[in-house]
């Protein structure tokens, strides 16, 4: 065996596995805790105010309640992150590490496009209220 | 023989110092056991199920009321949905802070961006299926969304040919939900993980 590495059985297989049966068992003690709700039928003819689209899709239904030509920053987005091991002004690490210097500006850069997206989604989902006005949600 | 085809997914050996807990804190594991458990429950959840604008509510209710253990089902299929989608975000977040979409990972990284649409894409689909006033409107709401990008009226034609909740939507919204969207990720998850055994690891720097 060459100098620190490992057989992924057992070593690696281990730590998957302890992963898999954690997950497993938190989720299946939270959906007992956590009912899946259920409103009324389905009725085209009763609009709830406002309407709000899934959560994981709320941060871009607020993001386009600006401008609706604002949805070409979300491709923007998009395309940087699928793009993003080509993207210029970054050199390869030599060593593992959180922020590392060689791909700083693009961790920071995706640092707080996730924030912002995350606090999108929380303005739309609690400060969102009729006709798309903003409310305090206490 | 299932285990050796799962364990030739994986690399033969790793870099003990990569097995380091707090490198990767195991979201793509974690995600991948909510997405396992996704399949498991969903497959219970269609011997009830009846995608019919007219019965699916109806379904839905017989499920929570009269069948045993259903309404956990249905909680639990909910909540691994979200904590998957939860799950991939925050481990693509850790894949770029720990620079491993760097090349030579690049193909990777690509296949990751699309499982991660994927199930976005799977979740979405999933929302309209008990038909109720939320997943009506938040579905409609998704669409009007869609509408907005280029091509997207087109695709809101393709996946909506009759209005949001009528019968040709429900069905195709069915139809990619349980079978074209999971095969898809689950194909993806299997090209994936045999990535990283082709780079040598779950991290960059071997």
């Amino acid at each position: 065996m060459t100098r620190g590495y490992l057989k992924s059985s057992p070593y690696f297989f281990r730590i998957i596995k302890i992963a898999w049966l954690l997950a497993t068992i938190l989720l299946l003690v939270l959906a007992a805790l956590w009912p899946a709700p259920l409103q009324e039928p389905a009725d085209l003819a009763r609009v709830p105010n406002p309407v709000k689209s899934a959560w994981f899709l709320l941060w871009i239904q607020e993001v386009v309640s600006y401008s609706k030509y604002l949805i070409y920053a979300v491709l923007a987005v998009a395309l940087g992150m699928i793009l993003l091991p080509w993207l210029p002004g970054q050199q390869k690490s030599d060593q593992a590490s959180w922020l590392g210097t060689g791909h700083l500006r693009i961790a920071v850069a995706s640092l707080v496009t996730f924030a912002a997206v995350l606090l999108l989604t929380v303005i739309a989902g609690y400060f969102r209220g009729e006709n798309w006005a903003f409310v305090l949600p206490f | 023989m299932l285990n050796e085809f799962l364990s030739h997914l994986f690399p033969r050996v790793v870099l003990k110092r990569n097995l380091t807990i707090s490198y990767t804190f195991c979201l793509g594991g974690l995600a991948f056991s909510a997405f396992l458990l996704l399949l498991c429950s969903g497959m219970l959840l269609l011997f009830y199920y009846q995608p019919g604008p007219e019965k699916a509510y109806g379904s839905i209710l017989l499920l929570e009321s009269s069948v045993w253990g259903g309404r956990y089902l249905r909680s639990l299929h909910r909540l691994c949905s979200h904590l998957l989608l939860v799950l991939l975000m925050l481990h693509t977040l850790r894949v770029v802070l720990t620079g491993a979409y760097q090349k030579p990972r690049q193909l990777n990284w690509v296949i990751g961006c699309l499982l991660l649409l994927l199930c976005v894409f799977e979740a979405y689909t999933g929302y309209l299926l008990p038909m109720d006033q939320l997943a009506l409107w938040a579905t409609q709401t998704g669409m009007e969304l869609l509408a907005t990008f280029p091509f997207g009226p087109l695709l809101r034609g393709i996946l909506v040919p009759d209005g949001i909740g009528h019968p040709m939507s429900l069905l195709r919204f069915y139809a990619l939900h349980i079978m074209l969207v999971p095969l898809s990720v689950l194909g993806l998850s299997f090209l994936h993980f045999y990535r990283i055994r082709k780079n040598k690891g779950v991290l960059p720097y071997l």
